[in-house]
């Protein structure tokens, strides 16, 4: 390789190389700006209110939360998450037949979050209840829980 | 000289529209007419070969930047004012219905019309050779007008909206490594929400209709170079062997095509460029096939620009745009239905999320990208790519089959109930 030609390959890389980081800083910059630093959302630990708030027997839904909050008289509290995991929809949960189904695809799961009928991937979601120091039900959406978790009141 | 006729003058500069140096000079001297060529063949502007699909789902393109316009004039994106305004446009602002309606359904027909000039290129085998890289730009086209009726749907903020977002966007999180990412970036959350709202307004009315747009150019440019409108497959010519001379030669020597100068002219920028240009070559008697695009172009076009606007304006006199109750993300309806151009997307994902929503609309897009690079095929006659033809035929059938069950078979908890069955009562 001659010199010319040494020159003319080694700045041309340069080159090529600061328009590449260029337009890749440009779109990571691009990518991080789209991807939102603070969410306006509801948070993911919330109360729900005192134990004495929710009847036995059939779960209770909360619609904001969307969760179905259980109560049994011997085995206490266990909370269940609503949306569907297929693609989001939220379940319905029949006493009759004590299973979710989703109105979207027809996927059905079972008393225990099992997945019983229809294209859902995977179990509903249980989460971790608690109770607060100031006597409240405290649900944290991250603390996914085996679906054997109870909480005694 | 007359005050006038020089103001005139100074606006319009061509010869008399009785000369054909007029003519001409009416298309090149224009700048909204200059995409046109000077003189076009009589016989690719026949109906029966286009359909004038194109024509029509641009004039749909162009109703729908008008009606779209307006519109934002009462359109806040925020939820739930979105809503209200729906109901303001609805019920109180003067021909706010009315241009809902338009909107909608300029909306509606261009998917429709997109997918079958889509299907006419196909069939005319018109992406063939030199044209290929404008049916890639095509495939762009339908894409963004799907995405474009994707984002204006969530935008009247209903029930339908909602649901048809929510179950859309959590299809594209099944996508491998990076689905979960672009669904938070494309919603701005974790949930269809205020942020969402705003994200698909800007996609919706800024950022698709600029794209739109300069594909469109290019698209409608690359037409011109790429050698006009395509030749109908009836005026095709045969693959001609009577043309081969064998004389001087022995028996068993290659045979030589020849073609007597003559009899074709090819036109190019002469002198300019060097090379074969890709345009197609003009036998004599196609010439004479040939008139000035003033009148016989532009008057097929207004014609087709003007039934487009009265179809439309027809329809949204008699059918209202569906708008259902405020969005209630508690609240999913039974069944949630996507948009009825995603209805076969959705029964696929009703089988598989993973397969149905990302794996076969990926290799759906991809096999129409590579069309005209993997038909290796020159001709362009239908006797000729009976193969092509099955397949394509068996692709649009599946899609509309997919559709079709989703649009009407599918009932409560998506189970099959057939659309004369009337359901009363929750699915079991």
């Amino acid at each position: 390789m001659d010199r010319r030609t040494f020159f003319k390959v080694s700045w041309g890389s340069v080159g090529v190389a600061a328009l590449l980081s260029a337009v890749g800083v440009s779109l990571t910059a691009v990518g991080r700006y789209l991807m939102p630093t603070v969410f306006y959302e509801p948070p993911q630990a919330f109360k729900i209110g005192t134990p004495g708030d929710f009847a036995f027997g059939a779960p209770t839904f909360l619609v904001d939360e969307k969760i179905y909050v259980f109560h049994d008289r011997e085995r206490g509290f266990a909370v269940a998450s609503a949306v569907c995991t297929h693609l989001g929809c939220t379940v319905a949960h029949f006493q009759s037949d004590q299973k979710f189904h989703c109105p979207c695809h027809g996927s059905v799961f079972g008393a225990d979050g099992n997945v019983q009928h229809g294209p859902a991937p995977r179990a509903l979601d249980w989460f971790e209840v608690t109770l607060a120091r100031d006597g409240q039900l405290r649900v944290d959406k991250n603390k996914v829980v085996p679906p054997t978790y109870r909480l005694m009141v | 000289m007359n005050i006038f006729r020089e103001v005139y003058q100074s606006i319009v500069r061509r010869d008399p529209l009785s000369t054909d140096k007029g003519k001409s000079e009416l298309v090149f001297l224009n700048v909204w007419l200059h995409i046109h060529p000077a003189k076009v063949k009589k016989e690719n502007m026949k109906f029966r070969h286009s359909f004038y699909l194109g024509f029509i789902t641009f004039f749909l393109f162009l109703i729908l930047v008008t009606t779209g316009i307006a519109l934002m004039f009462y359109y806040r994106p925020f939820p739930p004012q979105s809503y209200q305004d729906m109901k303001d446009l609805q019920f109180v602002v003067f021909l706010g219905p009315f241009l809902r309606n338009m909107h909608r359904w300029a909306a509606h027909g261009m998917v429709v019309c997109v997918f079958l000039h889509m299907c006419r290129v196909f069939y005319t085998g018109s992406y063939k050779k030199p044209r290929q890289f404008n049916w890639v730009i095509g495939i762009f086209l339908l894409l963004l007008t799907l995405g474009l009726s994707f984002t204006g749907y969530l935008l009247p903020w209903d029930q339908l909206a909602y649901w048809a977002i929510t179950v859309g966007t959590n299809i594209g999180s099944y996508a491998p490594f990076i689905g979960g990412t672009l669904r938070e970036v494309l919603l701005g959350g974790h949930s269809v929400g205020q942020a969402a709202l705003v994200r698909f307004y800007v996609l919706h009315v800024a950022i698709l209709p600029s794209l739109m747009i300069l594909l469109t150019i290019v698209h409608f440019w690359r037409v011109r170079k790429d050698g006009g409108l395509s030749r109908p497959v009836w005026k095709l010519k045969a693959p001609s062997t009577a043309g081969l001379v064998t004389i001087g030669t022995s028996a068993d020597a290659p045979l030589v095509p020849t073609q007597a100068a003559s009899t074709t002219k090819t036109y190019g920028l002469m002198e300019v460029v060097t090379g074969k240009p890709i345009f197609e070559q003009v036998t004599p008697e196609e010439e004479e096939d040939t008139v000035f695009s003033y009148p016989y172009a532009f008057v097929r076009e207004a014609v087709t620009l003007m039934a487009t606007v009265t179809t439309i304006m027809a329809m949204s006199l008699f059918l209202n745009a569906p708008l259902e109750e405020l969005a209630n993300p508690a609240k999913t309806p039974n069944p949630a239905k996507a948009p009825w151009y995603f209805l076969g997307l959705q029964e696929l994902v009703s089988h598989s999320a993973l397969l149905g929503g990302v794996v076969a609309p990926a290799l759906m897009v991809i096999a129409l990208l590579v069309i005209p690079y993997i038909d290796r095929n020159p001709s362009r006659r239908p006797r000729d790519r009976k193969w092509a033809i099955w397949l394509f035929t068996a692709f649009v059938v599946v899609n509309l089959v997919l559709i079709v069950v989703g649009t009407f078979f599918r009932g409560p908890g998506w189970a099959l109930v057939p659309p004369w069955v009337h359901v009363v009562g929750r699915p079991e």
